[in-house]
């Protein structure tokens, strides 16, 4: 009996252990299946990390790849576009450019219009022979080449249509396996291509790529196009510089004909003025003993035509001594004798010469001269016969209670003088002009009072050979201002 | 008698003043062979003083004309012991260089030694027998003396770099520690050149023995974390994974990206680059990398580097922050197991996935491990398509050596 109590206890015992088991059995197989459970859900997560992982990393690639090509785009434009000849260009173009750019191989060629064919202008990363059978293909398919060229349109091994020529066929020219070819093509005489390819298997390209090289090509193109205007330029300039030369030799042999003449004429009128002041001066002499009486009397009509000769003979005389001077001066045969002089002492002189006809003729005369005109660098005598000039000029054009002022300024280290009137004025074409041996202006007062048209002359030529400068300003109507400078005695 | 001084003076200098070790390091980035390394080497001799030079690493980009590079090295340098390689883009203090040239010179203390040998010919048959030869050769000249570690450089396409590595390791001891570099290839898909003294050399494997009063320290990471459940390689031969959890390992990528296998090859380069295979290291948490080379008709994987059958594997996400904070933590690691000694020289072996995967930020990298080491410590390297060293950066040298893809390997030389 007991031993049967104990195997039913035993029996119970092992049935509870059992049922203990089972339900810890199933609560690690409901475990077990929770862990397998959430390993599946992360490892689905797992895949959709790496899905978009894979993406991003793609985009990211792309992006690391157009951003280096940028930077070897942006090194590569700017030492094109610092370059303006035409050889050193394609030249500027080097392999770590191109490495950067995702190539290792390239070639350009540019059309020769003169010689209808494809030449080679630089090309990296292929041996000698390699590249002449790659031109002779190019000179072999020239047309297919040109409508490519003029087509204007971007070729490559994602674009590449097998139309024409299959990839194949190209890989096997080029020694590639991808590549862009773009045309160079801005302007007829421009014609061309650039090609890069790589040799990479796992190098695909992208339209990226085909961005970076279109713009590599039109920078190639415009830096041609600039080189092309710059040699343009350059020979144009070249061809400037040539006629500048020509003609200033030109003119050097002119100028030196020209005064060659005007020392002729200098002389020529030096000798006319001397032969016809002897003569002159036998007329005036003979007319004014005539006119003395002394060889018996004169009739009133003869008495009458001496007068008219001796007055004649005084105003010839006149001017072949103003011709005379003109010419001496011209010739350097006049020495200045420079001294210093007040031009207030010069013109109170002057104003005493011309005192009666200013009074005559009812006009006043002012002089405003300044403490820089105190100590003028002048030739006396010549700077006297410099404002009788001015002076009586004025006073020929300026009708009665009119006025004639002497003022002076500083000009740029010189003492300025003016000789200001209140006359007719004068037109503004003859200023050039009126300064010029026998010009005289074509007004009322010219066509009555007789004038030789040498004084402005004289006068200019004086102030010249001091060291000044003469000029008019003036208007009809509102008067004359004529100026002169004069060197400071320092 | 002034003379008799001088020599006494000398063998007393010679006897009892060991010269330290003295690295000179010379950078071109000139487009001509000729001037690159003249540049190179006048830059490197001025650091190192005119003097015996022991031995020259010479790394260069692919597109120099190699010969004539090594012919005109010896004329400036000698005839002296060379190794090298060129690689699609290399390794300068200043940065990645995708054009140029770097020489280091090595001036040996007394105490040090150093024998570099090479092996050609390299095939699937013989990669186990190629790694003992090498091996052999490399011990034979440092038999009786003290020997710490190996470097090495490969441009095999066998695929089986797991039985070069034992194989050298046969001739120099199981535990071995060995640093290495397996060379990408070239962008028209040729093989980058080895270098041995004048000699250029494909499918071949070099490598130099260092021992002696030598110290060095190792900082190797990848930054790439796993994602997703784990997964077993069910079936594998050598690089080839056949089968993951029972069905074509295809169908691991294919569930993931949602892609069918035209797809997969299409964006493949990107895969490999981002999406590495982990595989899991028993009693360790950091995953060894495999980057998928190609997929196969029967949905087989083929990977750079062996898989192991039963392998625990995951599939692998990285970001350029996690590739940065990675790169900061080898050299900081380098750093610290050189523990406090002056870093006469560091080797840096990057991947190329790793510079692919960083973009513009790559430069970054490079700088963040000149900031960490130290702006005086001089260092060079090379892009690799896939590195070797041990697991354990620590103590390195009790671990056997691993084949990894996608790290950056920071091996320091020290007295």
């Amino acid at each position: 009996m007991l031993t049967l109590l104990l195997f039913a206890l035993i029996i119970a015992a092992l049935a509870i252990a059992l049922t203990y088991k089972i339900q810890n059995e199933n609560q690690l197989r409901s475990q077990v299946s929770s862990l397998k459970k959430s390993l599946s859900d992360m490892d689905e997560q797992a895949k959709l990390i790496v899905r978009t992982d894979i993406e991003l990393n793609k985009i990211e690639e792309e992006l690391d790849k157009k951003i280096s090509g940028l930077y070897a785009l942006q090194s590569l434009s700017r030492m094109i576009s610092m370059t303006l000849e035409e050889d050193q260009i394609f030249r500027r173009i080097q392999p770590e450019h191109l490495k950067e750019l995702g190539f290792e191989k390239a070639f350009g060629f540019l059309w020769d219009d003169k010689g209808k064919r494809f030449v080679l202008r630089f090309s990296i990363g292929y041996p000698g022979e390699a590249i002449k059978s790659i031109e002779s293909f190019f000179n072999e398919n020239k047309e297919r080449c040109m409508d490519f060229i003029t087509g204007d349109k971007t070729l490559s091994s994602i674009s590449a249509s097998n139309n024409l020529i299959t990839l194949q066929q190209l890989n096997e020219i080029f020694k590639i396996n991808s590549f862009i070819i773009c045309p160079l093509a801005p302007q007829q005489n421009n014609r061309g291509l650039i090609f890069v390819g790589t040799q990479n298997l796992e190098t695909t390209v992208t339209e990226g790529d085909e961005e970076l090289i279109k713009i590599l090509s039109t920078q190639l193109a415009q830096a041609l196009e600039n080189a092309r205007l710059f040699e343009k330029t350059w020979n144009a300039q070249q061809e400037l510089e040539k006629k500048v030369t020509e003609r200033t030799r030109e003119l050097t042999l002119a100028l030196e004909e020209v005064k060659k003449i005007s020392d002729n004429k200098t002389n020529f009128v030096s000798s006319v003025s001397h032969e016809l002041r002897t003569p002159l001066t036998s007329i005036k002499g003979y007319a004014a003993i005539l006119l003395t009486g002394k060889l018996g009397d004169l009739p009133p009509e003869v008495r009458q035509r001496l007068e008219k000769i001796n007055r004649h003979s005084d105003e010839l005389v006149h001017m072949v001594n103003e011709l005379l001077d003109i010419s001496r001066i011209e010739s350097g045969k006049v020495t200045m004798r420079t001294e210093v002089c007040d031009l207030k002492e010069i013109t109170a002189k002057v104003e005493d010469l011309l005192s009666e006809q200013l009074k005559e003729r009812k006009l006043s005369f002012v002089v405003e001269i300044g403490p820089e005109a105190n100590a003028v660098l002048a030739d006396r005598t010549q700077l006297e016969r410099v404002f009788i000039n001015l002076v009586g000029n004025a006073m020929k054009f300026t009708p009665p209670d009119g006025s004639i002022t002497i003022k002076s300024r500083k000009i740029d280290k010189m003492a300025g003088i003016s000789v200001v009137d209140t006359g007719c004025g004068i037109a503004e074409e003859a200023h050039d002009s009126i300064f010029d041996e026998f010009y005289r202006v074509d007004n009322a007062i010219n066509q009555e009072v007789k004038g030789t048209g040498l004084g402005l002359a004289l006068v200019k030529h004086i102030v010249e050979a001091q060291g000044g400068r003469i000029w008019v300003e003036s208007s009809p109507g509102s008067g004359a201002n004529f100026s002169f400078t004069l060197p400071i005695a320092s | 008698m002034f003379s008799q001084l001088s020599l006494w003076l000398t063998l007393f200098f010679k006897v009892f003043i060991i010269q330290p070790m003295r690295v000179g390091i010379g950078v071109s980035t000139e487009l001509d062979h000729l001037k690159a390394v003249k540049e190179a080497v006048e830059e490197a001799i001025i650091q190192i003083k005119p003097d015996n030079i022991d031995f020259a690493l010479l790394f260069t980009t692919e597109e120099f004309s190699h010969s004539l590079v090594l012919q005109t090295t010896a004329d400036l340098i000698g005839r002296i012991p060379l190794l090298g390689s060129s690689s699609s883009i290399i390794i300068s203090q200043n940065g990645p260089l995708k054009h140029g040239l770097i020489l280091v010179l090595f001036k040996l203390n007394e105490g040090s030694y150093f024998n570099a040998a090479c092996v050609k010919d390299i095939t699937i048959n013989n990669t186990l027998s190629s790694g003992e030869e090498l091996g052999g050769k490399l011990l034979y000249g440092c038999k009786n003396v003290h020997r710490d570690l190996g470097v090495i450089f490969s441009n095999t396409n066998t695929g089986d770099y797991s039985s070069l590595v034992t194989g050298i390791q046969e001739k120099l001891g199981r535990g071995f520690p060995l640093v290495g570099a397996s060379l990408p290839k070239r962008i028209d898909h040729a093989e980058n050149h080895l270098y041995s003294g004048s000699e250029i050399l494909n499918n071949a494997v070099c490598g130099v023995l260092w021992g002696g009063k030598l110290n060095f320290s190792l900082g190797i990471e990848h930054g790439w974390q796993p994602l997703g459940k784990p997964r077993y390689a069910t079936r594998t031969q050598v690089d080839t994974v056949n089968e993951i959890d029972g069905l074509p390992a295809v169908n691991l990528y294919k569930e993931y990206f949602g892609k069918e296998t035209l797809e997969l090859n299409r964006e493949l380069k990107r895969i490999s680059v981002f999406y590495p295979l982990g595989i899991a290291v028993s009693g360790n948490k950091e995953y060894l990398l495999r980057s998928v080379i190609s997929i196969k008709n029967d949905g087989s994987l083929l990977f750079r580097g062996e898989v192991p059958e039963g392998s625990m594997v995951r599939l692998m996400i990285s970001s350029k922050d996690s590739c940065l904070a990675a790169a900061a933590k080898a050299a900081k690691t380098a750093l610290d197991n050189a523990r406090g000694k002056k870093i006469k020289f560091a080797l840096v072996l990057n991947s190329l996935s790793r510079y692919a995967l960083l973009g513009r930020q790559a430069a970054q990298e490079i700088r963040i491990v000149r900031e960490t080491l130290g702006s005086d410590v001089p260092f060079a390297g090379i892009y690799t398509s896939a590195e070797q060293a041990p697991l354990n950066s620590a103590n390195y040298n009790l671990g056997k050596t691993y084949f990894h893809n996608n790290s950056i390997a920071i091996l320091t030389i020290t007295e």
